[in-house]
C-alpha cells in the first residue's frame, strides 16, 4: 500500500489524504490514535474524563482504611468492589467538579508552596526535619508514587482553597445568637406525675381463650426460623500430614539454626585514662604504666579502676561494662576484646575516649536451641510445606469429582474424607463456618437450596475448603401452641397494662384540663410526682421524654397551663403541666453554654452553605456517567 | 505547474518575487515572532500573578483558620488581605480574603468594618457568581444585625431566586423574626426545611428546629409528625 501511495503521490486525492494524515497526528498526537481516544473512562465531568484506573486507586485506598478501622473480621460485604466502585466514582466526580470551579475562578497551588506543605507534614519528619526517605517509604507502603501524591495534594488543596472561601468564611452575628439564645436557653415551668405500667400489670387476668385467639389471630409470628440440614467435606492441610521422617528432621533442624541468632558474649571491664587538659602523651602514658606496674604486682583490677579510672560510671563497679556481642563499643576495643583471655588485662588500647586498659571477665558461649526444643515447630513446618502441594491437587480433584457427583458420599469415598453433618443452621446462624459469607450465599444459592446440587467448593481461608450439598431444607413451621403460650399471655398482659396506662393518663390529663393541680390528681391517686421550675431544654433534672414533648408545645397563655402527657420506655406515663415560658436571654447564658451554641451555629450555616454550593457547581456541569 | 528552460531563468524569477513580495514576507515574519513572544510573556505574566494570588491567600489561610487567633496572625492576614486587594483586585482570591475578613471583623463586633468589607465584595465580583450571592446574603445578616433590619430583608429579596435558597431562607426568617412578624417568619423557616430536605445530603439543622417548635404553631398540633403517645 505504501508503494501504491508513492506512486501516487503527485494525485490531488493523494495529496488531500496525507494532509489530513499529518493534520490529525500533529493534533491529536498518536496516543489517540492508537488507543481509540477516550472511550476508555468511567465518566466524564464538561468532557474530562475520569478514568477506571483513578477509580481504582480510590477503591483500594477506602478499601485499605476499612481494613484499618475494622481489622479482619470485617464483613467482607463492605469491601465489595462494585459497591465501593460507585461511590468512588461519585466522590471523583465531585472532587473533578471542585477542581475546574476553582480553576475556573484562576485558582492554583503553587509548587513552592506544595514544597513547603509537604516538608512541614509530620508524617515525613524524623526528629522535626523533613526526610526523603521517610517520605518515599510511607508514601509507597500507601501505595502512592511521590507525582500522585503531589499531584492529589495538590487537588486537595485547590479544593479547600474554594471551600474556604465560600462555605468557611462564614460567621454568626451578634443578632443570630441572641435570637437562637432566645429559643435555645429557653425555661419552662413543668409539673408532672408519674402512673407506673407495673400496677396495670396483672399476669393471671388473662385466660385461655385470651391465648388461643391471639395464637389465631397473630399465626405468622409463631414460626420456626428457616434452617438447612448441611452434609460437607472439608480440605485442610492437616488431612495430609504424615509423619516426617528423622533425615527430614534434621536437614529442617540445619536450615532453621542458621538463620538462628547466636552469638557469643563476653563482659567486659576497663579502666580509662582521658587525656587531661594541657596534659602530655608521655604523661599520659606516665599515669598507664602506674597502673600497669600495680597489676603487674598483683593489686586487683577492680580496686585499681576505682582509682584511676576516669570513667566514673564504671569505676564504683570496679570498671565493668556489662556484655558485648562485638558491637558495643569502639571497632579497637572490640579487636582487643575478642582475642583476649578471660581474666588477662590488655595492652593500653586508644580510642576517642582515651587509653584503656581492658579485661575480659565471662565469656558466654552462644548456641542455637537443641533439636528437642524446636521439634514440634519444625514438624509442623515440614508437614506444612508437605501438605501444600498435595492440598493444592485435592483440591482440584475435589472441584471435579463434587461437580459431576450426585452427592458427596462418592467424592468423600474415593478421596478418603470424613463425611461431616450438620443440622438445623439458620441464616442467622453464629458458628463459625457457617457463620461466614461465603458460605452462607452457597447455601441458600437457587442452585444449591432449590437445585439440590453441590456447591462449588469454597475457599475460606488460602489452606481451607469446604464443599457442602443441602440434605434438608426447613421451611418455617408453625409453632406448637404450648410452646409458645407462656409469650402470648405475658405480650397480651403488657397490651393491657398500656391501655390501662393509657387510659389512665387520659383521664388525669382531663381532670388537670379540668383546673385540678398536679399535686392534687397525684396524691388522690397515689401517683408520685414532680415540680421543675425553670427546666431547660437539656436539664437533667426532667426524663428526657417530658423534656422533648414539654418544648414543643404552645406557650400558654399568661396565667394559664399547657397539658399533655407521654409514654416512656418503660412504659410508665408522664402527665405534665407547662406552666410558663421564659424566653432565653444571651447575656445570662453560662459562657460554655454560648460557646456551644456559637459553635453549632457557625457549623451549621457553614455546612449548609457548603452543601448548596456543591449542588450548584454539579447542576452547572456537564456529567455523564458511562 | 509552470516550468522554466534554463536555472538563470529560474533564478531571475525568484528575484522578481523576491522584490516584490519580499517586504511583506519579514513584515508577516516579524509579526510572528511579536505575537508569539508577547503571547508567551501573556501567558507567563498571567501565571506568576496567579501563583503569587494564591500563595498570599495560601498564607491567609493558615493565619485566619483555628479557634484562637493571635494579634500577630491577625495582623498578617490583614496585611495579606491588603496586598491581594491592590494588586489582585479582580481576582477570585481578594473576594476571598475579604469574606475572612468580614468573617474576621463580625467575630470582634466590628460591623461596620464586616459591611466595608462585603460592599468591596459586591462592587469586584461580577453578577451571577457565587461569592456575590453568598455576600449579599452576609451583607443582609449584618445590616439585619446592626439594626438595620429592612435593608437586610430587601437585599436578600434582589438574590432569593439562586443556588443558596436555603441559607436565604434561614435568614430571611431571622429578619423577619426580629421584625416581630413571626407568621412570615414560621413561613420562611418551613420553606428553609423543605429546601434543606431536597437537597443532594440533607443536613440536620437543630437551631432552626429549635426556633420553629418556638414559634408555637397551631395550638395542639405538634410541630414533627412524633405522636404524642410514642416514645
Amino acid at each position: 500500500m505504501l508503494q501504491d501511495i508513492r506512486s501516487n503521490i503527485q494525485g490531488t486525492a493523494a495529496k488531500i489524504i496525507i494532509g489530513l494524515i499529518v493534520i490529525s497526528f500533529s493534533i491529536f498526537g498518536i496516543e489517540s490514535i492508537l488507543l481509540g481516544g477516550g472511550s476508555n473512562s468511567v465518566a466524564e465531568v464538561n468532557g474530562e474524563a475520569i478514568s477506571p484506573q483513578e477509580v481504582q486507586q480510590v477503591v483500594q485506598t477506602r478499601q485499605r482504611q476499612l481494613l484499618q478501622m475494622m481489622g479482619d473480621n470485617i464483613d467482607p460485604s463492605l469491601l465489595d468492589d462494585q459497591r465501593l466502585q460507585a461511590e468512588a466514582i461519585q466522590s471523583l466526580i465531585q472532587q473533578r467538579v471542585l477542581i475546574q470551579a476553582a480553576q475556573g475562578e484562576k485558582m492554583v497551588v503553587p509548587e513552592p508552596v506544595l514544597g513547603e506543605i509537604i516538608a512541614s507534614m509530620p508524617q515525613f519528619q524524623i526528629n522535626g526535619q523533613f526526610s526523603p526517605e521517610a517520605y518515599r517509604s510511607v508514601l509507597a507502603s500507601n501505595g502512592y508514587s511521590p507525582a500522585m501524591f503531589k499531584q492529589s495534594l495538590a487537588n486537595d488543596l485547590l479544593v479547600n482553597q474554594l471551600r474556604s472561601g465560600i462555605a468557611g468564611s462564614d460567621f454568626v452575628t451578634p443578632g443570630e445568637m441572641a435570637l437562637s439564645a432566645r429559643f435555645n436557653a429557653e425555661q419552662r415551668d413543668l409539673r408532672y406525675l408519674i402512673i407506673p405500667m407495673d400496677e396495670y400489670l396483672v399476669d393471671d387476668s388473662v385466660s385461655e381463650g385470651d391465648v388461643a385467639a391471639y395464637y389465631e389471630a397473630q399465626a405468622d409470628e409463631f414460626m420456626t426460623a428457616e434452617s438447612v440440614d448441611v452434609t460437607y467435606l472439608e480440605l485442610t492441610p492437616e488431612a495430609f500430614f504424615v509423619p516426617v521422617s528423622e533425615d527430614d528432621l534434621q536437614a529442617e533442624y540445619e536450615l532453621a539454626i542458621q538463620d538462628y541468632q547466636y552469638a557469643t558474649e563476653r563482659r567486659v571491664s576497663h579502666i580509662l585514662f582521658e587525656p587531661r587538659d594541657g596534659e602530655s602523651d608521655e604523661d599520659l602514658n606516665a599515669r598507664v604504666a602506674v597502673v600497669q606496674t600495680a597489676l603487674a604486682a598483683g593489686e586487683a583490677f577492680e580496686e585499681l579502676a576505682k582509682v584511676h579510672s576516669d570513667d566514673i560510671g564504671s569505676a564504683s563497679f570496679g570498671g565493668d561494662l556489662g556484655y558485648t556481642t562485638g558491637d558495643a563499643f569502639p571497632e579497637a576495643m572490640e579487636e582487643a576484646i575478642e582475642v583476649l583471655e578471660v581474666d588477662v588485662v590488655s595492652e593500653a588500647i586508644e580510642t576517642e575516649a582515651g587509653l584503656h586498659l581492658v579485661k575480659v571477665t565471662e565469656v558466654r558461649e552462644g548456641s542455637a536451641p537443641a533439636l528437642a526444643e524446636m521439634r514440634e515447630q519444625l514438624e509442623r513446618q515440614v508437614q506444612e510445606r508437605q501438605a501444600a502441594g498435595e492440598l493444592v491437587s485435592a483440591v482440584e480433584r475435589l472441584r471435579d469429582l463434587s461437580f459431576n457427583a450426585e452427592d458427596l458420599a462418592g467424592p468423600a469415598g474415593t478421596m478418603e474424607l470424613e463425611l461431616q453433618q450438620r443440622d438445623g443452621i439458620t441464616r442467622d446462624t453464629s458458628d463459625e463456618l457457617f457463620s461466614n459469607a461465603l458460605v452462607q450465599a452457597a447455601l441458600y444459592s437457587d442452585d444449591v437450596l432449590q437445585g439440590g446440587h453441590n456447591s462449588e467448593v469454597i475457599e475460606l481461608s488460602g489452606d481451607h475448603y469446604v464443599v457442602l450439598r443441602i440434605r434438608q431444607h426447613n421451611t418455617p413451621e408453625r409453632l406448637p401452641l404450648e410452646s409458645v403460650a407462656a409469650e402470648i399471655e405475658s405480650r397480651i398482659a403488657l397490651e393491657r397494662a398500656r391501655e390501662g396506662v393509657s387510659s389512665a393518663a387520659q383521664s388525669a390529663l382531663e381532670k388537670l384540663r379540668a383546673g385540678e393541680g398536679v399535686e392534687a390528681v397525684a396524691t388522690a391517686a397515689g401517683y408520685e410526682w414532680q415540680v421543675e421550675l425553670g427546666a431547660g431544654r437539656s436539664s437533667l433534672s426532667v426524663p428526657r421524654s417530658v423534656l422533648n414533648r414539654a418544648f414543643r408545645l404552645p406557650t400558654p397563655a399568661a396565667g394559664e397551663s399547657e397539658f399533655d402527657f407521654v409514654i416512656d420506655a418503660a412504659g410508665d406515663a408522664l402527665v405534665f403541666e407547662v406552666a410558663k415560658v421564659t424566653p432565653g436571654e444571651l447575656a445570662v447564658m453560662p459562657e460554655a453554654a454560648r460557646n456551644g451554641l456559637r459553635r453549632q451555629l457557625g457549623v451549621e450555616h457553614s455546612r449548609l452553605l457548603d452543601i448548596e454550593h456543591l449542588s450548584a457547581l454539579q447542576s452547572r456541569a456537564d456529567i455523564d456517567v458511562l | 505547474m509552470e516550468s522554466y528552460r534554463t536555472e538563470e531563468e529560474q533564478v531571475e524569477v525568484l528575484r522578481r518575487w523576491w522584490q516584490e513580495n519580499g517586504r511583506s514576507v519579514i513584515a508577516g515574519v516579524v509579526l510572528a515572532v511579536a505575537l508569539s513572544g508577547g503571547w508567551q510573556y501573556w501567558q507567563s505574566y498571567s501565571k506568576s500573578q496567579a501563583e503569587g494570588a494564591a500563595a498570599l491567600y495560601q498564607g491567609l489561610l493558615e493565619d485566619v483558620t483555628g479557634e484562637q487567633i493571635s494579634s500577630t496572625q491577625r495582623a498578617a492576614a490583614v496585611e495579606r488581605t491588603e496586598a491581594l486587594k491592590a494588586n489582585h483586585a479582580s481576582s477570585t482570591y481578594a473576594q476571598f480574603a475579604a469574606l475572612h475578613m468580614a468573617r474576621l471583623a463580625v467575630q470582634s463586633d466590628d460591623l461596620a468594618q464586616a459591611e466595608a468589607e462585603l460592599r468591596w465584595i459586591l462592587t469586584s465580583s461580577s453578577p451571577g457568581a457565587d461569592v456575590k450571592a453568598v455576600t449579599q446574603l452576609r451583607l443582609a445578616r449584618v445590616l439585619a444585625s446592626s439594626e438595620r433590619a429592612d435593608e437586610g430583608l430587601a437585599m436578600l429579596e434582589t438574590g432569593a431566586d439562586n443556588a443558596y435558597a436555603a441559607s436565604y431562607a434561614v435568614a430571611r426568617g431571622d429578619i423577619l423574626m426580629q421584625l416581630g412578624r413571626d407568621d412570615e417568619a414560621r413561613e420562611a423557616y418551613q420553606q428553609a426545611r423543605l429546601l434543606v430536605a431536597g437537597l443532594d445530603s440533607p443536613v440536620p439543622l437543630q437551631t432552626l428546629e429549635e426556633k420553629l417548635e418556638g414559634l408555637n404553631p397551631v395550638p395542639g398540633e405538634p410541630v414533627t409528625t412524633e405522636s404524642a403517645t410514642e416514645e
